[in-house]
């Protein structure tokens, strides 16, 4: 018994040790005074006078720590601090609306899919007034785009934040999907031309069979992907790619006759999910892609011990680009590089979509629990300007980067290791990921807005063998790699932005949801069926999907592109 | 059959006081006024957390939307009960609640009461108290914590997997969840690994009330271990089994959410989605809180009529019973 309570009454101690650990607090006093850099108008602010707001952000991310440094710089700049929280086993809808249900809003969101509910709550602050008196703002975006964010009932209410280009476009990065490989296959076969999905699987094959396991003895898995929740765009809309069309992710345009097309039922995708099955049976694809989660996957793919895999860039490299450093795994070719794969070699692709893709349907909005909402959007505002921008992306001059004679950042080797490192993220960088931002040039006229974009750190931030990997190919970036034709895409583009905001208030909208639910059961059980079932098992998959009636879905897609064609022209 | 009459005693006992109290005078009120304010304050603790909340199932009979409110959202009567009932996916959400908290209902109840009984029967103290502690540990573990060792302990390279092949029983790894005829066992297991320790306290305490002198008695009758726990354990603690049993019929449609939540997935979905996760998908999801408030009304009566069923059951066997 007094084992017991010594035991438990030290377990306690050092509870308490612990949790007084981690709020230990950087001093935060002298930095006002001596702080190296203030801004043009020279306005700081005291403890005492920093207002501090919430933000929820329907997006899984990791929390920074209280007192974190950057973030109590701009406090002092602008006079306003935001804690973050981030969307944790939840949905983007669900947790959307459990936060409705329970009414209590934090002061910014950025509900992802769920932005429509928030609209139809009516929690929303409208934009409109602001706008015209922030100039940070307003210069967002061009007033036909703010146009396109516009709610029927006349107000703007939320602004997308990503690939908004300032200026001329920087982008050497591909932040799209493709079928990604390791650079070290890629060398090991003589950097090989592979454009079609057959030869990405007889590589990725052939590869595994002279190099079955990483250094250590674990096997490596030549090819999996992820089938959970809404990210299993991974296994999903690969047949829109592969027949030659751009990303409106929940169904194809047919450009010529103006008609919208469904990727489930054409050709290409039952081609798709059959190579998918022989490959599955051949023992390249995972066993356990069905069931695996999210934080498996991303386990999975950092140990640098699976060979390909299909995603969007933000999905998987973020995180799993990070832990290659920490663990060296990128000077052994462990990083991906994305290809441009067709079903038959020759057919164009538009994988990579070139400028800016405007999802209108999400963003950042101001809720009507925020009790100033004008010095909500002040702030919105004080982070565009551009030496608050810098330290978000950028960091601290000297620290974290430093200008050479001729204006240009750069980082030294150690810079980058540090801004990579996750505990260096949590106390140090602040970057408001989910809040207004651009990409592109910096108001310098020299400088890429974000680092990844620079095209000197861009390069000298890549591992040996993904610079070898780029010169044999002749690439200067990502999107070279893919390779996609260049063309105009049409005003209506892109269409998930209609069916991401779509509700089961509208028979397409109980269609939409039915055929995810058909799909989430489907798609694995074809590519798991074995080969002799997977005609039975398409044919059963396919009499699924046709009682979800995705007609009704199909013509509230056709509504909204010919009313999108006709407020374009 | 002691224990029973001694039972009845009692009762009869008890009730021959009742018409007693059932003169209310001004002076007995008066007498009395202290306890009937602390009485009052539960009584509006009551009405307010559970009957005004229930004024919310006026959703269910309408098209709510939040901005329009309880008061001036459209009623469009019983459109979303048919909307539930006309939807195979509730039908098959039902029929899987239903199966899950069938099974993990007897299947919980009975370990529990095999465990206590069992650790009844150890002799050694210290060992006692070892297993008791450790079994009802995973109690206190939330279930995402359980999920993850559970997914952990199943995956291709997890304990489960690498025991059956070191022994030869399976020549390559079994992928537990993606097969549907696993899956039920898999959430009974979960239950019955997290609460069975838990569950087993109450039936140990009612063991433990059991008269000594019962044991003793039997023992100069010459009963062994097996007779004393069919013929004294087992009915010593019949009336709590009882209760616990009634009691827990009525919760039977809430076989769960998290444990289905966080173990599915879409291979599975088939047999692992619940009426709980319906609503998520369905209401909360889609901000459909009055196809949510449907589902709950749903829920809320078949629970109700699961009690009266049971409780009715029990009384005319003649065993304990909540009313």
């Amino acid at each position: 018994m007094k084992f017991k309570r010594v035991l438990a009454l030290s377990m306690a101690c050092m509870l308490g040790i612990a949790t007084l650990a981690g709020c230990g607090k950087t001093p935060t006093g002298g930095t006002t005074s001596d702080g190296p850099m203030g801004l043009d108008t020279g306005a700081t602010f005291e403890e005492d006078q920093i207002i501090d707001y919430t933000m929820f952000i329907a997006m899984p991310g990791s929390e920074i720590n209280d007192g974190n440094e950057i973030q109590q710089l701009i406090a002092e700049k602008t006079g306003v601090r935001v804690k973050e929280t981030w969307l944790t086993g939840q949905t983007a809808a669900e947790a959307v609306g459990s936060i409705l249900a329970s009414g209590e809003l934090p002061d910014f969101i950025d509900g992802g899919d769920g932005m429509m509910q928030l609209y139809d709550a009516g929690v929303l602050v409208p934009w409109d007034d602001y706008i015209e008196k922030y100039p940070n703002i307003k210069e967002l975006y061009s007033d036909v785009e703010w146009e396109s964010f516009r709610q029927d009932d006349g107000h703007i209410y939320w602004a997308n934040i990503f690939t908004n280009t300032y200026g001329e476009s920087q982008a050497t990065s591909h932040n799209d999907e493709a079928f990604w490989i390791q650079c070290r296959v890629l060398e090991w076969d003589g950097y090989p031309e592979i454009k079609t999905l057959d030869q990405y699987f007889d590589l990725l094959t052939r590869y595994a069979e002279a190099n079955p396991t990483m250094e250590d003895g674990t096997p490596v898995i030549p090819y999996t992907m992820l089938c959970e929740d809404w990210r299993y765009f991974c296994i999903e809309n690969a047949p829109e790619f592969l027949a030659g069309y751009p990303n409106d992710g929940s169904v194809i345009v047919d450009v010529d006759n103006m008609k919208i097309v469904d990727y489930n039922t054409i050709p290409e995708a039952k081609e798709y999910f059959s190579i998918l099955n022989r490959e599955y049976n051949n023992g390249i694809i995972d066993k356990e892609f069905g069931t695996q989660t999210y934080d498996e996957y991303i386990a999975k793919l950092s140990t640098g011990r699976v060979l390909g895999m299909c995603d969007q860039w933000w999905d998987f490299a973020y995180t799993v680009n990070d832990i290659f450093i920490q663990q060296n795994l990128d000077d052994i070719g462990c990083n991906y590089v994305p290809l441009g794969l067709t079903l038959e070699e020759g057919k164009e692709q538009m994988w990579h979509i070139y400028g800016d893709t405007l999802n209108n349907s999400s963003g950042v909005g101001v809720t009507t629990s925020c009790a100033d909402p004008d010095r909500a959007f002040q702030f919105l505002n004080d982070l565009l300007d551009q030496e608050i921008h810098d330290l978000r992306f950028w960091g601290v001059e000297g620290v974290d980067y430093l200008v050479d004679e001729n204006g240009m950042y750069y980082k030294t080797p150690e810079m980058r290791d540090q801004w990579a490192d996750s505990s260096y993220q949590a106390s140090h960088r602040c970057v408001y990921s989910y809040l207004p931002q651009w990409l592109g040039t910096s108001r310098d006229g020299k400088n890429a807005m974000q680092p990844q974009e620079q095209e000197s750190e861009f390069f000298a931030g890549l591992a040996e063998p993904l610079v070898n990997c780029f010169e044999a190919y002749g690439a200067h970036g990502y999107p070279d790699m893919v390779g996609s034709v260049e063309k105009e895409l049409g005003p209506w583009f892109p269409m998930y932005s209609y069916s991401n905001a779509m509700t089961t208030a509208t028979p397409g909208g109980v269609a939409w949801t039915r055929m995810g639910e058909t799909k989430h059961e489907w798609l694995p059980k074809v590519v798991m069926a074995s080969t002799a079932d997977f005609e039975s098992t398409w044919n059963s998959y396919m009499e699924a999907y046709a009682s979800c009636k995705p007609e009704d879905f199909i013509a509230e897609m056709q509504e909204e592109l010919e009313r999108r064609a006709s407020v374009g022209q | 059959m002691d224990l029973n009459s001694k039972k009845k005693e009692k009762k009869q006992v008890s009730s021959s006081k009742k018409p007693m109290k059932e003169k209310i005078t001004t002076v007995e009120l008066h007498r009395q006024a202290v306890l009937l304010g602390f009485m009052v304050i539960y009584v509006i603790y009551g009405i307010v957390f559970y009957y005004l909340p229930l004024g919310g199932w006026i959703m269910a009979f309408q098209n709510y939307k939040i901005k329009d409110g309880l008061f001036h959202s459209q009623l469009v009567g019983l459109d979303k009960f048919k909307f539930l009932f006309e939807d195979e996916l509730f039908i098959r959400d039902i029929r899987n609640t239903l199966a899950m908290g069938i099974i993990n209902l007897v299947v919980t109840f009975v370990m529990a009461i095999v465990f206590a009984i069992l650790l009844n029967e150890v002799r050694n103290k210290f060992g006692k108290k070892l297993v008791q502690t450790i079994s009802y540990l995973p109690h206190f573990l939330s279930w995402i914590i359980v999920t993850g060792i559970i997914h952990d302990a199943l995956s291709n390279t997890g304990i489960i997997n690498e025991l059956l092949m070191n022994f030869n029983i399976i020549k390559s790894p079994i992928n537990y969840f993606a097969h549907e005829g696993y899956f039920w066992p898999i959430v009974a297991f979960a239950n019955v690994w997290k609460e069975t320790g838990w569950n087993a306290i109450i039936y140990l305490a009612a063991i433990v009330s059991i008269d000594p002198s019962l044991y003793e008695a039997a023992e100069m009758d010459g009963a062994g271990r097996w007779a004393k726990i069919k013929h004294i354990t087992l009915p010593g603690i019949r009336p709590t089994i009882m209760i616990l049993l009634v009691m827990n019929i009525g919760n039977v449609l809430n076989a769960g959410f998290e444990v289905q939540y966080l173990l599915g997935n879409g291979l599975v979905r088939k047999v692992s989605e619940t009426i709980d996760i319906y609503v998520l998908n369905w209401g909360v999801s889609q901000s459909d809180y009055s196809l949510g408030t449907a589902a709950g009304i749903f829920k809320s009566v078949v629970a109700i009529i699961l009690i009266v069923i049971a409780n009715a059951v029990a009384k005319k066997t003649g065993e304990e019973h909540l009313f």
